[in-house]
């Protein structure tokens, strides 16, 4: 193990470097890299909060998933163009393309994240990173951040130290003088309410949290904090998975383009929304036996409830009429900007107990087979039901495309 | 030359190479009426892949208004759609 060589290779503000990119390939005069921009969400549709910023932008103190309109606030000439997940799928997948050459061992962590082994190769590390960084920026016209690390944690760590278009090193003798030294914050898997507990203790950075007794951790923290123990010490060994993370839920939200007032119009939205956990669970081959349902409304006050069910499911149907129970039993009567819904616990469904307590129909699940068919062949709305007709809510709700395939963000290395 | 990726009319030829090769092309000049213009000789081709988006950039020779010139012409692999890139 301890001549693995792994890479972290993250793509320097991803979006708005591909957008860049794309807009130089279509004769835009402007690199949106080099005067303050954003990519951000429609405001008219109210999904208005900054997605990527180019480093002018940054200057402006202009931060990632902040408002639109605060952005525009803090920077008066701020240019926004709004975001083409398509178009990044392809820069990604051109991406990983090129780094295939050099090793199989790929992970997709994230639309922008990826992770390579390149233990036990010809190449000495550092020459191939440098190659592959070169051959990035002038092949696919963007930049990235390398990290090189004798683990993924490591590897991680190190692409984040400075950008853009940088290559850092932290193998275990270098994390004294490169990471101890870092707030607690900056560590993976530390967010800002444990930075919160650790501060309240007087541990301010990574070398402290390392030099703490293990036993006191766990004991205060729980496993939770041996976890971020372990991390803070450079400890981790987990493979380079290919298939990328395990799937550990499925769920989609939606922020309306209006506020919604009655139940009627709730259960709509939750319909549309179940319609599309549904396709995916079924699409994964998996079926989920809680249901969690979460609102937020338009104070932006949130609160989720969740049931677990008698028997796991992937139907359209029970997902739905499940939220539908839960979100009344939530629901205060408040308008709404928010809903969510998520299915966990999965399994296979190839087998599954069924229970006496739930009906079940077979004929409700080729129905939900042909209904997928039917949609993946000639598209999202070539079928739905007929409740959303001048409804002006969307048949089927959810998501950045394909987001099983790309994670936005994970916990799990 | 001024960058322009102005899209235009093609009629290309396929002949089993990996790109197609221009022949003709109709745009629209400002005054509104078409202008026809013939690929006299390709200069140079590539591929560039900016953002993962394939594209066939041809610098290309032909007379425009009477006048020799040297242009180039984008192809894009996904849409199938030609530009005048630059002239």
């Amino acid at each position: 193990m301890s001549d693995r060589i792994i890479f972290h290779i993250d793509v320097n503000s991803a979006y708005l470097s591909w957008e860049a990119a794309y807009r130089l390939q279509h004769g835009s005069q402007t690199d949106l890299r080099e005067i303050p921009s954003i990519v951000g969400g429609d405001q008219e549709k109210r999904h208005g909060i900054v997605l990527a910023k180019s480093i002018p932008a940054k200057k402006f103190g202009i931060i990632t998933g902040e408002t639109i309109h605060a952005a525009r606030e803090k920077c008066p000439g701020l240019v926004m163009v709004p975001p083409n997940y398509y178009r990044y799928i392809l820069a990604s997948d051109a991406m990983v393309d090129l780094l295939q050459e050099y090793s199989p061992l790929i992970q997709r962590y994230s639309i922008d994240e990826v992770f390579l082994d390149y233990s036990n190769m010809d190449i000495p590390f550092m020459d191939a990173a440098r190659e592959m960084s070169g051959r990035i920026e002038n092949d696919l016209g963007f930049t990235v951040n390398i990290g090189i690390g004798p683990n993924k944690l490591l590897a991680k760590m190190a692409s984040d130290f400075s950008k853009p278009n940088k290559i850092h090193t932290l193998f275990h003798h270098q994390m004294e003088e490169k990471m101890w030294g870092l707030p607690v914050q900056d560590l993976f898997m530390v967010g800002s309410r444990t930075a919160r507990k650790l501060n309240g203790r007087g541990i301010f950075t990574i070398g402290h949290l390392a030099s703490l007794d293990r036993d006191y951790i766990h004991s205060w923290l729980k496993k939770p904090g041996l976890l971020i123990w372990e991390y803070a010490n450079g400890i981790e060994n987990s493979e380079v998975r290919r298939g990328g993370t395990p799937i550990k839920s499925v769920g989609n939200s939606t922020t309306l383009p209006f506020d919604v007032e009655t139940r009627e119009e709730a259960h709509k939205v939750l319909l549309a929304i179940s319609e599309m956990i549904g396709m995916r669970a079924r699409d994964l081959e998996m079926c989920g036996w809680v249901i969690s349902v979460s609102i937020k409304n338009h104070l932006f006050y949130s609160c989720s409830h969740q049931k677990k069910l008698t028997g796991p499911t992937d139907a359209t149907s029970t997902i739905y009429s499940y939220a539908a129970l839960l979100f009344d039993e939530l629901w205060d009567g408040e308008p709404l900007r928010h809903l969510s819904i998520s299915l966990s616990q999965l399994q296979s469904s190839e087998f599954f107990q069924l229970s006496i307590l739930e009906p079940f129909d077979v004929r409700n699940r080729s129905l939900d087979r042909t209904i997928d068919s039917l949609r993946s062949k000639f598209g999202q709305n070539s079928i739905y039901r007929s409740c959303f007709l001048h409804s002006g809510i969307d048949p089927v709700i959810g998501g950045v495309v394909m987001e099983e395939s790309y994670p936005m963000m994970s916990s799990y290395l | 030359m001024k960058v322009l990726m102005k899209p235009i009319e093609m009629i290309a030829w396929f002949n089993g190479e990996k790109f197609p090769v221009p022949l003709r092309f109709r745009l629209q000049a400002e005054d509104g009426s078409n202008l026809v213009i013939k690929i006299d000789r390709i200069l140079f081709q590539e591929e560039e892949k900016l953002a993962g988006n394939r594209m066939v950039v041809y610098r290309c020779e032909g007379v425009v208004q009477g006048l020799n010139k040297i242009f180039e012409l984008k192809y894009e692999i996904l849409t199938c759609k030609w530009f005048l890139f630059k002239i």
